[in-house]
């Protein structure tokens, strides 16, 4: 059902919930705003974006209004422009007359809206109030340059879910403030701000805006390779041939969000001066002798083509563990579903309105899912249900349900959920699967109690679009075909649409075009990985390569999409395609690859320079392509879920702190957390350690030592073991039981 | 033939026009016809030969030389002044007082520049201001158009008088350190205003508007 009306003469039509402004932006028809961020409700403070309604007297806001059936709108009179001046007039009362300075100049809304509406001088003035400036990490305040448009409070609200900005009032002596702890310097704020008030303290007075050349591209960092910007510059006067370098990274903060890592962890390039080829000949020698490429998944889809080719070319084994557990997830999960890949994405995940989340470290493992659960709480009010054995302080504003369990219960709850969720009549197909299920056992052993259970499932009752978000936990879990299994018949037949969130940027493109093996035979190559001779984009190895943002590609991302990587800077060496030249591969640049992607996977035979990215006025992005989900044959049953393993003593957690992610986010300037073990009072009670001591523990076979530190965040007997300052991944469980040891 | 007759005509008739470049006071000068037949080129050769202008001349320089007041600039000990607005290479100026540097580092003369000369790097220094760390003009590129000193804001870059610059190189002409002023002149106040260029004008003063309840 749509309404119809007119703006400036022109007919359109709204959907139901739209706002005038959301209809008029779509139609591309102007009308100037202040306060709105269209990825968050609007807060209708500026008032600029006030339109004329015949037959209504008076101005009416366009931002919260939704169009009557026949209205005559007029976006723009005399009028209007006088009533936009004057609250451009006020919002210039005693703001700093600095762009000369101000890092903001040359993008700074209301130097824009001020030309716009041609206030020319300050009409007036008010006393000035005694104001500080604050500095909180990455973020910078500057309190007289704030026009308080609430923008930032509100996507720290409503987008980051982390209520860390508030506004502390007092009419002309308000201000924003930041409950620090909260804050997860994801520099959302920073990217809305309209004037130069949230500021990026390492970016400040450093370029001006109109200097630096903008480079579309993915983020690296995790598998939702968010839509950004590089812009890049000279690194100085004296850097001789204009050699330059990455100052920021900036995105379309109005409808898409980024996190900390993404915004701030982008510096990670490899420079080398040339082509050392020496080295060059040594690598390929070890090529001919190798038997196994071990390679991780930071990867574009182009370069894992190209490596399938040479495992059929030379035999190579292709080992990849962390890929390899999500791949033969999928292909679990497929097998009931009947579809090669999962229905959902975030895209659904922040529309929907009930949201079952599982076995994902939700802030740290993609920050997008935290974002996109934030949005559907804000947005939809919706419902969501975390099942997780470690509470997480600032989680409190995104998670409904906290559904605490015990560590390795994983699938009996998933059982739980089909038990709860799919409709009786498929149960007769899978009677020895349900009928074996004791409700008591699992909740007495999971410690889940019944009651728990049940609230999360009458909560779905007339919820329209329930998701169900599945992460790095289930997938190296011991019974992960099974849970995957599961997973499927929820998605077949439960109402869910899932979403099986890739552990690593481009898992879910190595998982698809790679034939990966389990056992490596030496002599292994290492590929951004370990290995008998090692390339790497971190340098210091074998042979350099260049790190992904200096590479062009593309990623297959968590909402199955294939989105274009563009190189920002330039890269002077080797890269793969040259060693898979030398090795009988011929192509001259590895994006010819693209359109020769496996077509019997879903990819789309589409050139790498037709891939689009951009996004439409009102905030459609329009990037890469979608994957085609095939049809694949199901017909394997679900098996009988195992005894609840019991995970006694110190047990712990394989989890990054949030923004860091792998040895290039540790690599970046900005990025500093180290590494160490995070646990909560209680954890570090039964372990008998003390915050700031350093422990000795063997986990999946490794050796290791790290520094222990009690987080007030945390709550359990849980403790996180970071493992992005290492190249070498795990595949096993994340939860492990270790014996510490003291140094 | 003295032509007052026929300028008053020509001169109604051009100021009618609106014709600023003639004067009234103007008048034709008084030349004989060219001479057509060979007779009379060969008797005006005669004449111009014979009436000695050559002396007349001579005399001129000798009367000159000793009257002892010559209108020769003797130039490496005698030096005119250059105009304002004379575009010499820069400098750059300081505050009065204080003799901090009054470049802010807004990179307009950097944006401005049409062939591409400036360039300039910031940073936030320690009282959290914005101050220039590196600034260098590739002068061996400059045209000296001076748009530079016309577009800055704060009056900083300017256009020095300094006109004998003598090296192999442009790029010698002078660096920023000299560009400066001496941190001792601009507190005694012995820097120079620039009054070229972007420079404000005398009336500016009257110009400026409060802003109507100001603290």
């Amino acid at each position: 059902m749509s309404i119809h009306f007119t703006i400036d003469g022109r007919s359109v039509s709204a959907k139901r919930g739209e706002s005038i402004l959301q209809v008029a932006r779509r139609e591309g028809i102007y009308i100037p705003t202040m306060c709105y961020l269209p990825k968050t409700t609007p807060n209708a403070s500026c008032r600029m974006c006030v339109v004329e309604v015949e037959g209504v007297s008076g101005f009416v806001l366009s931002c919260n209004t939704p169009p009557v059936e026949g209205a005559t709108i007029r976006t723009d009179s005399t009028a209007l422009f006088k009533e936009r001046q004057n609250i451009m007039k006020l919002y210039n009362v005693n703001h700093p007359l600095q762009c000369g300075v101000c890092d903001k100049s040359g993008e700074c809304d209301l130097q824009n809206k001020t030309l716009e509406f041609e206030v020319s001088e300050q009409s007036f003035a008010t006393k000035e109030q005694k104001r500080k400036n604050k500095k909180w990490g990455v973020l910078s305040y500057d309190p007289y340059l704030c026009i308080m448009c609430e923008k930032c409070t509100a996507v720290c609200n409503q987008v980051v879910g982390s209520e860390a900005l508030y506004i502390k009032p007092g009419g002309y002596k308000s201000e924003i403030d930041n409950h620090y702890s909260r804050c997860i310097q994801c520099g959302e704020c920073i990217s809305v701000c309209p004037v130069g008030a949230m500021a990026s303290t390492d970016f400040e007075y450093t370029a001006n805006v109109w200097e630096l050349r903008k480079i579309p591209s993915a983020c690296a960092h995790c598998s939702s390779a968010c839509n950004l910007n590089y812009e890049v510059k000279e690194i100085g006067i004296d850097s001789g041939k204009g050699e330059q370098k990455i100052y920021r990274v900036t995105n379309e903060a109005d409808h898409d969000a980024l996190c900390g890592a993404g915004r701030f962890g982008y510096d990670f390039e490899n420079r080398v001066s040339c082509k050392d080829e020496r080295a060059f000949a040594k690598v390929l020698k070890a090529f001919k002798e190798a038997k196994t490429i071990r390679f991780s998944s930071m990867i574009t889809n182009e370069e894992a083509y190209l490596l399938q080719q040479l495992k059929e070319r030379h035999g190579y084994r292709l080992i990849n563990p962390e890929a390899r557990v999500y791949q033969k997830f999928l292909r679990a999960f497929s097998s009931v579903s009947g579809v090669s890949l999962y229905g959902g994405d975030l895209k659904r995940v922040a529309q929907s309105d009930y949201a079952i989340v599982m076995g994902c470290a939700v802030s740290s493992d993609n920050p997008m899912v935290r974002f996109a659960l934030a949005r559907a709480v804000n947005n939809n009010k919706a419902y969501v249900g975390l099942f997780h054995p470690i509470e997480e302080e600032g989680l409190r504003n995104i998670v409904t349900q906290h559904l605490k369990h015990e560590v390795g219960s994983e699938e009996a709850l998933m059982a739980l959920l089909c038990d709860a969720f799919v409709p009786s009549e498929v149960k007769k197909s899978h009677v020895s699967f349900f009928e074996s299920l004791d409700v008591g056992y699992i909740c007495g052993e999971s410690s889940v109690g019944e009651e728990e259970i049940e609230r999360l499932v009458r909560q779905r009752v007339r919820k329209k679009a329930p998701v169900l978000v599945l992460g790095a936990d289930l997938y190296a879990h011991p019974r992960a075909d099974n849970i995957a299994k599961m997973a499927g018949l929820l998605e077949r037949f439960g109402g869910f649409e899932v979403v099986i969130v890739p552990s690593d940027t481009n898992t879910m493109g190595v998982a698809l075009i790679c034939d990966l093996d389990d056992e490596a035979l030496s002599p292994v190559i290492g590929y951004n990985a370990q290995g008998d001779c090692v390339l790497s984009a971190l340098g210091g190895s074998d042979l350099d390569m260049p790190a992904l943002n200096q590479q062009e590609g593309t990623f297959t991302t968590v909402d199955k999409e294939v989105v274009p990587l563009n190189a920002a800077l330039p890269y002077h060496g080797y890269e793969l395609s040259d060693i898979a030249n030398a090795l009988g591969i011929v192509l001259k640049h590895v994006i010819d690859l693209t359109c020769k992607l496996p077509k019997e996977k879903g990819y789309k035979e589409v050139a790498f320079d037709d891939l689009p990215n951009r996004y439409l006025n009102h905030g459609v992005q329009i990037r890469g392509y979608m994957l085609e989900p095939l049809h694949v044959s199901c017909e394997e049953n679900i098996g009988v879920i195992a005894d609840i393993q019991e995970y006694n003593g110190t047990i712990l957690y394989r989890c990054n702190p949030i923004s860091q992610f792998n040895l290039f986010t540790d690599k970046t300037h900005q990025i500093n957390d180290r590494a160490v073990i995070l646990g909560s009072s209680q954890f570090a009670e039964a372990a008998k350690i003390k915050s700031g001591e350093e422990v000795r523990f063997v986990i999946d076979g490794r050796a290791m030592s790290r520094k222990f530190q009690v987080s007030s965040k945390l709550k359990g007997t849980v403790a996180y073991h970071p493992d992005f300052d290492s190249f070498e991944k795990s595949a096993a469980y994340r939860y492990q039981k270790v014996t510490f040891e003291r140094v | 033939m003295h032509t007052h007759d026929t300028h008053e005509q020509h001169g109604h008739g051009e100021s009618e026009l609106g014709n600023r470049y003639i004067s009234e006071h103007y008048y034709y000068v008084d030349i004989a016809p060219y001479p057509t037949t060979p007779w009379g080129k060969f008797s005006r050769a005669l004449k111009r030969t014979l009436r000695g202008e050559l002396f007349v001349g001579l005399w001129v320089v000798l009367r000159e030389m000793f009257k002892f007041d010559i209108h020769t600039v003797q130039y490496p000990k005698e030096k005119l002044l250059v105009g304002p607005r004379y575009r010499a290479v820069h400098a750059m100026q300081r505050l009065f007082e204080s003799g901090t540097e009054r470049c802010i580092g807004c990179g307009l003369c950097e944006k401005i520049c049409i062939s591409n000369c400036i360039r300039m790097e910031t940073r936030l220094d320690e009282k959290s201001r914005k101050e220039v760390s590196e600034y260098t003009i590739n002068l061996g590129r400059c045209i000296f158009c001076g748009y530079c000193a016309e577009v800055c804001p704060e009056l900083a870059i300017v256009h020095g008088p300094r006109y004998e610059n003598v090296s192999e190189q442009r790029a010698h002409y002078i660096d920023y350190a000299g560009m400066l002023t001496p941190i001792d002149m601009a507190i005694s106040g012995e820097q120079k205003e620039f009054d070229g260029f972007g420079a404000v004008t005398p009336h500016e003063d009257a110009r400026v508007k409060q802003t109507p309840l100001a603290y």
